[in-house]
């Protein structure tokens, strides 16, 4: 009996890798086809699949720029934007949470719910309604009507609300005031840095948000000076580049592999954080 | 210790008021400016704009257009999020389990999440060459041998649709997967002890202790998802014509309001009107699975619900 029951479990364990195994493939593989694809020519790509990388990554680059598509630029939009975008997300989202967690007044509770409520608010609905008062304020094509609803970031909030909850912050408070040290001075300088692993999480985030925005930026920015990354993608399928296979892997290949790059250095953050978002206590 | 209640009360105040302020700017205005252009004939070409009552709405309930968007996004977002809570429940009874041990959990996880943050523009774009007539996908199975010659796969419309539910699993399962398993790993070990003690089989101990204990996890991935899914727009309208075809296999609620907001005229308040039914239909939707789902005994939602709400049972 106890025999069979071994025998199972080694059964069982082969079965859950061969489907971990399926798992991993369908996951890697369209993205590994697209990184092998960005270095291959383009008669490389149309002679057959390849796992392995070719020797093309240069002239591929050459190509991707000589048909007018202003990469690097779109490249610095979209860095200017999501870095400014995740300043804003942090630390927004860290004081009002601050001021959940830390003080008394009337209406916090109420207040605190109505911020879960709005994390499950689907506000690109409102969209048109976004667009037509921002460009009664002439703040449509300008990043700041991508920037400023961040200062409401309601998911943010939860986050760090979560956060500070689970880290013992108000011995410390105490002290500080003891100290003399003035509200705004304790939250700026003793709270933020030692909030800074939560901030870290948050911030990657944001980043990423912003970095992968297509539908608001698609709405509000029109000129193509001001282009980020995932719009020149979408001019990437157009005439001009239609036989221009390598060259249209490579200009994915750049919008994706600086988010892989960030995730192999912090997937640990990354994948905590996805976990504290949801589960509550 | 001279921190008195009522400056408690004003720092309370002062930290809170960026966010309410850009809440009521930048999130609630949108909102109601939104609600109020769909009762108005407002196009982007023009200044003039009427109070027009329900015609927005009355010429949209009686669009197949409409219709049609839908019925697809909600038949796109069920086919891919039952594989997705499947495999995730699935995924996280193997990882979990102490019978199987399987080795580098962290590692299997941290891949089957990465397509999570890839830019959904460049996933759509990326599918679009694969599977382009000349593309990779159709070498392969010409080559192989399962097709006889290569076809558009991208004009054929189940097979446009089934890509658009395959890409939105690929890219949303791995962090269902971590979710669930956090809610799982939450659960007290001693009961699942005290079950063995009294000889539950796996699939009991399943279902009387790990899915009733899951559930606000559930609900919150249930909930998430569907507004998720109510809004989609980057995959559908990248992957084929930009018009949610081929033959509307893939029109999504929010393609069929951008089509509307970038018309020759710019007609904003009937674009508007697909964005307040679409907002309502989902606000409806998310209570609904709120109030179905919930514990019956008092859960701490529920009570700070209840908060919310007057009694009306002792008016009574």
């Amino acid at each position: 009996m106890f025999a069979n029951y071994k025998i199972n479990t080694i059964f069982m364990r082969v079965f859950v890798y061969a489907a971990l195994i399926i798992l991993l493939v369908v996951t890697i593989v369209p993205i590994w086809l697209l990184i092998v694809n960005a270095t291959r020519s383009t008669t490389e790509i149309q002679q057959g699949l390849s796992l392995l990388p070719s020797t093309h990554l240069i002239e591929n680059y050459k190509i991707l720029l000589s048909k007018g598509l202003n990469m690097p630029r779109g490249f610095a939009n979209s860095l200017f934007v999501a870095v400014v975008s995740t300043i804003v997300t942090v630390y927004f989202s860290m004081l009002t949470a601050y001021a959940i967690v830390v003080y008394e007044f009337k209406g916090k509770q109420l207040f605190s719910n109505f911020i879960i409520v709005l994390v499950l608010i689907p506000q690109q609905l409102s969209i048109v309604g976004f667009y037509q008062y921002m460009s009664k304020l002439g703040l449509v094509d300008n990043y700041a009507s991508l920037i400023l609803p961040l200062i409401a970031n309601a998911g943010g909030t939860f986050f760090a609300k979560q956060y500070f909850e689970s880290m013992l912050i108000q011995d410390l408070i105490d002290a500080a005031r003891i100290d003399g040290a003035n509200e705004l001075g304790i939250f700026h300088l003793i709270m933020m840095p030692i909030a800074m692993p939560g901030a870290a999480t948050l911030g990657i985030f944001a980043f990423v948000a912003s970095w992968n925005n297509f539908f608001n930026a698609f709405i509000l920015i029109t000129s193509i000076e001001k282009y980020t990354l995932p719009m020149l993608v979408q001019t990437l399928r157009g005439d001009v580049y239609r036989t221009e296979y390598g060259a249209i892997y490579l200009g994915l290949a750049i919008t994706v592999v600086p988010i892989i790059i960030i995730y192999a250095l912090f997937s640990r953050f990354i994948v905590s954080g996805i976990a504290m978002g949801a589960v509550k206590e | 210790m001279g921190f008195s209640k009522v400056k408690k009360e004003y720092y309370g105040y002062l930290f809170i008021a960026p966010f309410v302020i850009g809440f009521l700017l930048f999130g609630l205005y949108p909102i109601y400016n939104t609600f109020a252009l769909s009762f108005t004939n407002t196009t982007i070409m023009s200044s003039k704009a009427e109070f027009i009552g329900f015609q927005n709405f009355e010429r949209l309930f009686a669009d197949d257009f409409f219709w049609t968007a839908i019925k697809t996004t909600w038949l796109i977002w069920l086919l891919n999020f039952i594989p997705q809570i499947g495999i995730a429940l699935l995924l996280s009874v193997w990882f979990t389990s102490t019978r199987l041990k399987i080795k580098a959990v962290g590692v299997w996880r941290a891949i089957f999440y990465l397509p999570n943050l890839l830019v959904p523009a460049a996933v759509a774009a990326l599918f679009f060459s694969l599977f382009s007539f000349y593309g990779p996908v159709n070498q392969f199975m010409v080559r192989a041998g399962f097709l006889e010659e290569a076809m558009h796969y991208l004009q054929n419309r189940t097979v446009a649709r089934s890509l658009v539910v395959f890409i939105q699993w690929w890219m949303w399962f791995g962090q269902t997967v971590i979710i669930v398993m956090a809610g799982m790993t939450s659960i007290p070990i001693s009961l699942y002890e005290a079950a063995m003690v009294d000889g539950a089989t796996a699939m009991q101990m399943f279902r009387r202790i790990t899915l009733p204990l899951l559930k606000p996890i559930l609900i919150y991935v249930f909930v998430t998802s569907l507004v998720g899914g109510m809004q989609m727009f980057d995959i559908p309208y990248l992957l084929t014509d930009s018009r949610g075809g081929p033959g509307n296999a893939i029109l999504t609620n929010n393609i069929h309001m951008y089509l509307k907001f970038s018309s020759s005229k710019g007609h904003i308040g009937a674009a508007s009107s697909v964005g307040v039914v679409v907002f309502i239909m989902t606000c409806i939707c998310a209570l609904g699975i709120f109030y179905f789902l919930r514990d019956k005994d008092s859960s701490s939602y529920d009570r700070s619900i209840r908060k919310l709400l007057p009694r009306k049972s002792t008016e009574r």
